[in-house]
């Protein structure tokens, strides 16, 4: 099975885009949604996409708050252990 | 300063109650963007360059610096004077020599559009949205409507639905912002008055996500985009509250 990274990686390219473009995410996951540039509209959706994949909760407001989507990902391996 | 070089990209919208929208013209244009990032400060500079593509990046520096110009105008201050900081959920507040401004302000973008509301008190709350179709907007429905909203929305279809939507969003956006908490509130507790989604665009309500507060509530929604804004009322019939001031003449160019 996919990493946790991988699969946030992938429903970044899936389920967000900025002015119409797929946002394009580096591998280390080393980008903040925020810098972006991620509408509050972007982040309600995201939120529940990853509460669906993963099974873990997440409000936007979380979602908003890391600094990269490498924390993401290890906030959502820690809510699974 | 610059911005008077290269025109001004903001307008008046619309005047709602003793608040005035303006309206910020965020097409790209350089020499805008040129004026414009003029008028940031270091720190606000230091954002723009962290933002990954040039959208985001050319509208933060055409709203911010509307709203710098704007206020430095109806606070008689220079920009140098003026300072913007973020409360916990995002909410900016600006402060001239490190004193709390004294007025209300809001700011929001989409696309080619950009709204700043101003008061001279009370929360505000400002949303604009392109209607631009959603790929999540079936989850979006199922997670920011309320039951009844969701309901409505089913009855419509086509184009119907897709503005029905953006002006729930909207109106709820605008009351969330303007409350402070940001998406920290859950939306689909915020109900919208069942009248504004017949078309009538002025209400207030008070909503128990709310609790004390009673709201004044405008759809500013056209052919172009969604919008609305959301105003704090006062408890001295319907002028905007917080600091007990008399409303000034709103004074935004």
């Amino acid at each position: 099975m996919a990493s946790t990274a991988e699969r946030v990686r992938q429903l970044v390219a899936e389920n967000l885009e900025v002015d119409g473009e797929a946002v394009a995410v580096p591998a280390d996951l080393s980008v903040s949604l925020t810098d972006v540039g991620v509408s509050s509209m972007e982040f309600v959706a995201f939120a529940k996409v990853i509460v669906a994949e993963f099974d873990v909760p997440l409000t936007p407001d979380d979602c908003a708050g890391f600094s990269t989507l490498k924390d993401l990902a290890a906030h959502i391996d820690a809510q699974a252990a | 300063m610059g911005a008077s070089r290269a025109g001004d990209w903001w307008r008046p919208f619309s005047l709602v109650g003793v608040a005035t929208v303006v309206h910020v013209d965020l097409t790209p244009h350089a020499d805008h963007e040129a004026a414009a990032f003029g008028w940031l400060d270091e720190s606000e500079q230091t954002r723009w360059r962290r933002f990954h593509y040039p959208g985001p990046r050319r509208r933060y520096a055409l709203c911010r610096a509307a709203l710098r110009v704007l206020l430095c105008r109806r606070l008689g201050c220079e920009n140098r004077r003026l300072a913007f900081a973020s409360a916990p959920h995002g909410k900016p507040s600006a402060t001239v020599d490190g004193s709390p401004v004294p007025v209300s302000f809001n700011v929001s973008h989409s696309g080619c559009h950009g709204l700043i509301a101003f008061a001279p008190a009370g929360r505000l709350g400002v949303d604009v949205e392109e209607r631009v179709t959603h790929r999540n907007l079936d989850l979006l429905v199922e997670t920011v409507l309320g039951e009844h909203e969701q309901a409505q929305l089913a009855r419509t279809r086509g184009d119907a639905r897709t503005h029905l939507f953006f002006k729930l969003w909207t109106m709820k956006e605008a009351l969330i912002k303007a409350h402070g908490m940001g998406m920290a509130l859950d939306p689909s507790r915020v109900e919208i008055p069942p009248v504004m989604l017949r078309g009538t665009t002025q209400s207030t309500l008070e909503s128990p996500e709310m609790p004390g507060v009673r709201w004044r509530l405008d759809d500013l929604g056209n052919e172009q985009f969604a919008a609305a804004v959301a105003h704090e009322l006062g408890t001295d019939s319907g002028s905007s509250g917080g600091n007990g001031r008399a409303p000034e003449t709103p004074a935004i160019s």
